[in-house]
């Protein structure tokens, strides 16, 4: 059992998670300090998405502990969780298709004037996004679309984000652009970051914890991973390419 | 782009095709028999519209169908039926009724303290179990010796005296109050008892905080209050409803048909509904044994015969219209538009048809609520984890379906027969007109609706013209459903997913 210490804004303990009969998570345990961004590494199919779905609640554990803030979540409904103050952006750029951006933003709300208060920082971080506002969101790019996907999250006011792959899929001056945004919003708010893109990783996240095949084997200071090749390349293997390089590789396949 | 021009392209064909039929029909016909079959098909219209409007949204948010919607619809009737021609039933009903809500209800109240208790995991089990068995035997007691069968005779009666002289004298089945009071006061604990079950005493893994009370206390409080009204009205308002307008009783009538169906709906899906969603079919065979219970019900309460329901004032003078200013002052039951004879009640089913779907679309374009339920039918778990309570939203729509397929039946009443089965034909119809406009799309049941009304009825026109077998309107319906299929495998308005 790990005791949360006084700066843990999120400490999720030695979770186990069944997605129908399959045992998908056999303990992970991740510790999220309050104000910076810590991420969780990890290659395909390691767990890292199934983790941040046990935290909001969509897959909730069977065991284990998730406290958030000083209170137990896991077990409630995720319209709860979220209330408590967590926003998911969730992978491949799950926007509502068919609600306008301005839609997408409002529906975020959870107090009137959410997004009256919001709206400048975030239409400063994603400028695109206010040139696009009216349009229905399927008829955007799907960069703009992963831009729509974090600025939802930003609408009511959180105390932490889990935002998952918000590289994945973008171009190289995109994924700089969302760099930035992520840095900026991290500023105000806790970051859970997955990121396979481990350049974009390192720059970003203080901590890291890395997840292997449904359990967390390794966590600490991302300062520290870094001079540790081995393990790096023992559980992320592939994944430390950079994003370009997978989009090349993914290009050459086609 | 190629892809768009060919929709536009193959949208521009289906227009002039469809301009094509109906210049047709019209030169065909000629102008009598085309307007006056023109009406016609809008009323069937309006009158699939209000049952297909509920189920798209139904299968549209929850990929559930429901094939209760018929029946639901002609419960709608049935109370509509009751409370316009002699509301005894419906009040004698209320109390009972709105007691176990009440106790029900309470369940916002009580579960905080509740789920703080500290019990065993053996009497965590047992308590609910305890509870519920209490409850059953509270509410057999409350209803013993309920005459309720005379009680739902009450309107009969009133339709076979009213010729021969007042309704009102009918003596009451009421019970005296010294001895019906006792019953909403057992059957509201055993409503309480049935909220200290399923609030699940001692399972603290709930989320039920204490702060909400005040907004928890609301609804019980409210339901509380409207209990005892209606303990104390019970014998009364029969008589002061029987003595109002014709008009403003059958108004009454609608909104109580609409008010029941958003509770019973409400009620179906939280009991019968929720606990299924995992398994799809099981819902399916679920909603189509509750058909067979509902029709059931009705028949034990009303037998199964046929009942016509009295137009209201406003479309019962015999007699036509010139104008509709003329028709409002004096309450004709047909009217002339453009030298065709078309009965009044037909443009007020047409109206509230259009009325809906103008209110629909409101609801889904302008509201938050409807953003949800467009959201919703993307993606229910991202709407949740966004803070939205989707279970409850699924409860709402279920109730607001519901409740639209009742207020088509009260809408159809006075103009259908009303008998346990006249649902049906709406929800074989209902079925095939979500399946043209595309399942889930409001706007593709209205149109489809209108389609489907307007072949309908020029189905029958041609049937007895050309003194065809009327299977031929019937078939007419399913042919345009091939074709819609054939071209448009989503419908009109159909998604691709
Ligand atoms: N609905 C499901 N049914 C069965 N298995 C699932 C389901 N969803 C995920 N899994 C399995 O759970 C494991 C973890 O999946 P998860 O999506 O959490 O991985 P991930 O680390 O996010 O991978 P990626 O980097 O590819 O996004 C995978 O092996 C996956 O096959
Ligand atoms: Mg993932």
């Amino acid at each position: 059992m790990s005791d949360v210490r006084h700066d843990d804004l999120l400490l999720v303990d030695h979770i186990h998670t069944y997605i129908g009969q399959f045992h998908i998570l056999e303990g992970v345990s991740v510790r999220v300090p309050k104000g910076s961004i810590t991420v969780l590494l990890g290659r395909n199919g390691a767990g890292k998405t199934t983790t941040l779905k046990s935290i909001i609640g969509l897959t909730p554990p069977r065991e284990g502990k998730i406290i958030f803030d000083g209170m137990e979540i896991q077990g409630k409904r995720p319209y709860n969780i979220a209330n408590l103050g967590i926003g998911y952006v969730p992978e491949h750029r799950a926007i509502f298709r068919q609600l306008s951006v301005l839609e997408n933003l409002k529906l975020a709300e959870r107090k009137k004037g959410d997004f009256e208060r919001s709206s400048d920082f975030i239409f400063k971080l994603f400028p695109d996004l206010k040139r696009l506002y009216k349009l229905p969101g399927n008829h955007l790019s799907g960069g703009q679309q992963q831009m729509l996907a974090v600025a939802r999250a930003l609408v009511p006011e959180n105390k932490l984000l889990l935002i998952d792959e918000p590289s994945e899929g973008l171009a190289p001056i995109l994924i700089q652009q969302m760099m930035e945004a992520i840095e900026t919003l991290s500023r105000t708010t806790t970051v859970l970051l997955v990121e396979q893109n481990f350049i974009m990783a390192s720059q970003l996240a203080k901590q890291f914890t890395i997840i292997d095949d449904g359990k967390s084997v390794s966590s600490g200071l991302m300062k520290d991973l870094v001079l540790q090749p081995e393990v790096i390349h023992r559980y992320l293997g592939a994944s430390i390419k950079t994003r370009i390089e997978l989009e090349m590789e993914h290009e050459s396949k086609e | 782009m190629n892809r768009k021009n060919k929709r536009i392209l193959q949208t521009i064909l289906i227009v002039v095709v469809a301009l094509g039929i109906i210049v047709g029909l019209y030169l065909y016909a000629g102008q009598r028999a085309f307007v006056s079959t023109i009406f016609s098909g809008l009323t069937l219209g309006s009158l699939f519209f209000l049952v297909a409007a509920g189920l798209t949204l139904i299968f549209g948010l929850m990929d559930v169908l429901n094939f209760a919607h018929g029946s639901m619809f002609m419960l709608g009737a049935y109370i509509g039926w009751q409370f316009y021609t002699n509301p005894t039933f419906i009040f004698g009903i209320a109390p009972l009724a709105l007691a176990f809500g009440t106790g029900v209800m309470f369940i916002s109240v009580l579960k905080p303290y509740l789920v703080a208790w500290n019990l065993s995991p053996r009497m965590q089990k047992l308590l609910p179990t305890i509870a519920y068995i209490l409850a059953a035997v509270v509410i057999v007691f409350a209803v013993l010796g309920f005459d309720i069968l005379a009680l739902a005779d009450t309107a009969m009666v009133a339709m076979t005296t009213t010729t021969v002289g007042n309704p009102l004298a009918e003596i009451s089945p009421q019970e005296p109050l010294e001895e019906f009071w006792v019953r909403p006061v057992l059957i509201m604990l055993g409503g309480l008892l049935i909220a200290f079950g399923s609030s699940k005493p001692g399972d603290k893994t709930q989320y039920a905080p204490k702060e909400n009370l005040g907004k928890a206390i609301l609804v019980p409080a409210i339901l509380l209050v409207l209990t005892v009204v209606s303990v104390f009205i019970r014998e009364s308002a029969p008589v002061s409803v029987l003595l109002m307008n014709g008009n403003i009783r059958f108004l009454l009538s609608i909104l109580v048909s609409v008010a029941f169906g958003f509770v019973f709906g409400a009620v179906i899906e939280i009991i019968l509904i929720r606990p299924l969603y995992a398994r799809p079919t099981f819902i399916i065979l679920m909603t189509l044994g509750l058909s067979y219970v509902i029709r059931e019900l009705v028949q034990f309460l009303w037998d199964p015969l046929t009942y016509q329901m009295a137009r209201p004032p406003l479309f019962a003078m015999p007699g036509k219209a010139a104008s509709i200013g003329e028709w409002l002052r004096n309450g004709n039951s047909t009217i002339d538009i453009l030298g065709v004879t078309v009965p009044t009640y037909r443009l007020f089913i047409i109206a509230l048809g259009i009325i809906m779907f103008a209110l629909v679309t409101l609801l889904m374009t302008k509201t938050r609520l409807g953003m949800i339920i467009r959201a919703g039918v993307q993606d229910p778990e991202m709407v949740e984890a966004m803070g939205i309570n989707v279970k409850s939203v699924f409860t709402l729509v279920f109730a607001l379906g519901v409740a639209l397929a009742t207020l088509g039946g009260i809408g159809a009443a006075p103009f259908l027969p009303v008998q346990p089965l006249m649902g049906d034909a709406y929800q074989t119809q209902g079925l095939i007109t979500v399946v043209i406009g595309g399942m889930g799309s409001y706007v593709g049941a209205f149109v489809g609706a209108m389609i489907l009304g307007i072949a309908r009825a020029f189905g029958d026109y041609f049937a007895l013209k050309l003194s065809l077998s009327p299977a031929i309107a019937e078939a007419s319906t399913v042919i345009i459903m091939v074709i819609v299929l054939l071209t448009k495998p989503q419908g009109l308005f159909g998604k691709k997913e």
